[in-house]
């Protein structure tokens, strides 16, 4: 299959995430909760689930949620938190280079973390349709935004009985099943325990929401310095 | 609370920012020549991403995350079908939870 971008990948992206969803919902409930609890408006967090549509950074934004906004702070945060994207970004780049670039740029409007794995499970097994990353992303974005817009009207709704069912274990069991996928006998088990060290102990010791950026670069440093050594 | 005008720019600055992360990687890798080297990092890269979502994310959440994330990992050894292995490793760790 050549690469390209079309309506054939983007519902076979939208089919093959519909149950991740599931953790997404869950997850935009949460947010709809919390934004309620800060003050902000239903239609304001709304908005923020649709327009930005990047969680971490929405939880984020809450705590700078006042009047006057802290213009600085707040855009500062949103990059830092998602700055990892930027490694998703990159790592997409081979399969996406032979695409125009309005069509590569379209694609990653709703790159995330996890329709980012499901994509990448999926090259591995010969997708090349750059719609199934726009697909995937879709089917997440509608479930953050209902789960947000539920979460918001019903404040006093119980993220706890959703924890109960596990959803909000989905994601990280998920990014796991994806890991055991991709795993090559001798060759990653290295350079992933430096990422994991990494990540690890930037959890620990850096800011918030460093520890993707840090320990995937460097997984990746640490796995080409040892195959240049060998 | 900020007024509604505020609060609809602020989105729409986050949204901005947000959006040069998701395209920024691609349009970063356009002026990196592409070697032998740089393929074998993005494909460490991926692998290396993923661990570091995993890692911290059951340190923090504690044994009903590990315990759904070795259940499903054994499942997919066994079975290598990923959505199997993804709902009995859930079902697994909310169990766990519920005793």
């Amino acid at each position: 299959m050549t690469v390209r971008l079309s309506m054939q990948g983007v519902m076979r992206g939208a089919r093959e995430m519909a149950f991740i969803t599931a953790s997404t919902f869950l997850f935009g409930v949460t947010f709809g909760v919390a934004a309620r609890g800060v003050g902000m408006e239903g239609w304001t967090a709304l908005a923020m689930s649709m327009a930005v549509f990047a969680g971490g950074s929405q939880f984020a934004a809450l705590d700078l949620w006042h009047a006057p906004i802290p213009w600085g702070p707040l855009l500062v945060a949103t990059f830092a938190v998602n700055a990892r994207h930027l490694l998703l970004g990159a790592s997409l780049y081979p399969w996406f280079s032979g695409l125009p670039p309005w069509q590569r740029y379209a694609a990653a409007t709703l790159l995330s973390d996890a329709n980012w794995a499901q994509a990448v499970q999926a090259h591995a097994k010969g997708e090349r349709d750059a719609g199934y990353l726009i697909g995937s992303g879709l089917v997440m974005w509608a479930a953050w935004a209902a789960g947000t817009g539920a979460g918001a009207m019903l404040a006093t709704l119980s993220a706890a009985a959703l924890k109960a069912f596990g959803l909000d274990l989905i994601f990280v069991t998920f990014f796991a099943c994806i890991l055991v996928e991709m795993r090559r006998d001798g060759r990653d088990d290295l350079p992933w325990l430096v990422a994991a060290a990494a990540a690890v102990a930037a959890l620990w010791w850096l800011p918030p929401h460093w520890h993707v950026l840090v320990g995937g670069v460097a997984g990746g440093v640490a796995g080409v310095l040892r195959d240049a050594g060998r | 609370m900020p007024d509604a005008e505020i609060a609809l720019l602020a989105i729409a600055g986050m949204a901005v920012v947000t959006y040069a992360t998701r395209a920024g990687g691609l349009w970063l890798m356009v002026h990196v020549p592409m070697s032998r080297r740089v393929e074998s990092f993005l494909r460490y890269l991926s692998g290396s991403v993923l661990v570091a979502l995993v890692v911290p994310a059951a340190l923090q959440e504690g044994g009903a995350a590990w315990i759904a994330v070795a259940a499903a990992a054994l499942v997919m050894l066994a079975t290598k079908r990923t959505l199997l292995a993804l709902v009995l490793g859930v079902a697994v760790g909310a169990a766990y939870r519920a005793l």
